[in-house]
């Protein structure tokens, strides 16, 4: 029986072990291989060059920017994507009837291609557009939105922000349906204040749907790609240059395939710490707080 | 219901509907530029005059010197996030059938593997992946496109956890009457995971059909592009004629939005389940 078993077991299981092998264990160590090597990604010879790559990586400009820029997204696009998908979660969850409906449009966004919200966004920014107009006569504002470090940034992460508020709105509806609506009867006797009662019953019983949110988002921060390959080519002098932008450049367009793993295993080693020690700190809070 | 409750849930409609029209204005004005005049386009908010001309110059090539292949494109973005999905679900269905309803030695070894491999992250493997499709003569192919999207994790974890929740009972019943681990998982376990297949199917579609890293390294030749690759490609060529690029981001972005809606109500069925 267990044998029998056994043997269903292994081939039902069949798909991910050949996948597992050939899509992740052997590009794993041929990617460890590549990143002491010097390979050009196109001649048939390439030299050992040990830890040099690595400390090339270190030394540049585009590694060192990648590294600040994640950060400096994290600390413009999480919040944003929170409170923005905090406020439509709180208007949508008091509608009695077609809540439904609202979280289904507000979902819409996600379903566009980065090629295309970018593109769109291009077009409302461009110089003539409505809204430069408005900003240059009404208010003397003469932005050059992808031509300025902050602004630049600033755009991507609202792009992105804009696709995934309505999916993160979702998340925190369900996490409002765990409310009980007796708890706020309760409140309203006491006389506490709309304030009052979003931060102290509100936001803790909604933890836990908000931890999901900020890891989901954190995640995401970590993997922007296509916008700014779009829209800045991680510029302007490197202000939005994440680590696949600069790990694509370096690869496809310098041709550099032996420097690029190695920044790719910096990458990630980056990436797992800072994700790791984020979600620690997470929980920490929670806890302290009592939330979680 | 007091007369100041109600009025209070006006307003609370009011900027709930306000609020929508803000979040999907980008698509009004993605679809309203794409019919605009062309000397509108990008240069007010509601376009006054509209003509068909983007569509003509799309599809037909216009006074482009070389025309482009969209319809060609659109129909290969369909082939390859067709095939990539069906190949997902089906993987991950076998997969978490294994690993939630047969017990085997070595389950809890690829169980573990298979965290670890869903938290490292995926940017490491993306130089090697593209060099092995190259050496496997996969490069430019619709292989090349499919193949190393043809397992999620993601979509592994969440039916293993769905698989687990129904009870053991039903299987052992159907055992009694002699049914197969194959029959068993076609005909119980998956009738009953219709609303979590819907949102797997529809996350892992959307992901798929909006990949634009992975596609743009692998699909080289003009028959080969999927649109979104095409449109990435002719960003820079096609500046001075943004009114056809509407017009393809509205080609790319339609059927997308057509298959959500026609799946809208099971997605938010499933989504409560998922979420909890």
């Amino acid at each position: 029986m267990s044998t029998k078993h056994g043997r269903m077991g292994w081939l039902f299981a069949s798909p991910y072990l050949i996948y597992a092998l050939v899509f992740f264990l052997i590009p794993l160590v041929w990617s460890l291989f590549l990143s002491f090597t010097d390979w050009n990604l196109i001649s048939p010879t390439f030299t050992f060059v040990g830890l040099e790559n690595y400390m090339e990586a270190f030394r540049s400009p585009g590694v060192q920017s990648a590294f600040f820029v994640t950060f400096k997204f994290l600390a413009v696009f999480v919040p944003l994507v929170v409170a923005s998908s905090i406020i439509v979660a709180l208007i949508v969850q008091g509608l009695p009837k077609f809540k439904g409906l609202f979280l289904i449009g507000f979902f819409l966004p996600y379903l566009a291609s980065g090629v295309v919200s970018s593109f769109i966004v291009k077009g409302i920014l461009s110089y003539n557009s409505p809204v430069n107009e408005f900003l240059r006569n009404s208010l003397g504002l003469d932005i050059n939105w992808l031509g300025s470090p902050f602004a630049a940034l600033f755009v991507v992460a609202m792009i992105i922000a804009w696709k995934f508020t309505g999916y993160y709105a979702l998340i925190l509806t369900s996490g409002f349906e765990s409310i009980g609506t007796e708890i706020y009867e309760a409140a309203m006797i006491d006389g506490v204040t709309p304030w009052q009662r979003f931060w102290k019953i509100t936001f803790p019983l909604l933890y836990p749907a908000l931890f999901t949110v900020l890891i989901l988002s954190i995640g995401v921060t970590f993997g922007i790609f296509t916008e700014v390959y779009q829209l800045t080519g991680g510029g302007p002098n490197f202000a939005t240059n994440t680590w696949q932008m600069e790990i694509f450049t370096r690869a496809f367009s310098n041709l550099q395939a032996g420097y690029a793993s190695a920044i790719a295993i910096i990458a990630s080693v980056v990436t797992f710490i800072s994700v790791f020690i984020i979600r620690k700190l997470l929980e920490m809070w929670g806890k302290r707080n009592g939330w979680s | 219901m007091g007369g100041a409750k109600k009025k209070g849930l006006w307003f609370r409609y009011l900027i709930a509907v306000i609020l929508l029209l803000i979040m999907i204005y980008p698509y009004i004005y993605m679809v309203l530029n794409s019919f605009a005049d062309w000397d509108q386009v990008d240069k007010k908010l509601f376009p006054t005059e509209y003509s068909l001309k983007s569509y003509e110059w799309l599809l037909g090539g216009g006074e482009a010197a070389i025309p482009r292949p969209w319809l060609n494109a659109f129909f290969n973005s369909f082939i390859v996030s067709g095939a990539s999905t069906l190949l997902m679900m089906v993987s991950a269905v076998m997969v978490a059938y294994a690993l939630a309803k047969m017990p085997f030695k070595g389950r809890d070894t690829i169980n573990n593997f298979i965290l670890f491999q869903m938290f490292f992250p995926a940017i490491i493997l993306l130089i090697p992946t593209f060099l092995l499709i190259q050496r496997i003569g996969m490069y430019d192919s619709y292989w090349g496109l499919i193949l190393p999207k043809a397992m999620s994790l993601w979509a592994v974890f969440m039916y293993t956890n769905f698989f687990k929740a129904i009870p053991e009972t039903f299987i052992e019943a159907a055992k009694l009457d002699g049914a197969s681990e194959l029959q068993i998982m076609y005909k119980i376990v998956l009738p009953m995971s219709k609303s979590i297949t819907t949102v797997i199917f529809l996350f892992l579609f959307m992901e798929r059909w909006t990949e634009l890293l992975w596609d743009m390294l692998v699909a080289k030749s003009d028959n080969m592009l999927t649109l979104n690759v095409l449109l990435s490609q002719m960003f820079g060529p096609y500046g001075g004629y943004p009114g056809p690029l509407y017009a393809a981001s509205v080609l790319l972005t339609l059927p997308i939005i057509i298959i959500f809606l026609l799946f809208a109500k099971k997605f938010q069925e499933g989504m409560q389940f998922t979420l909890k």
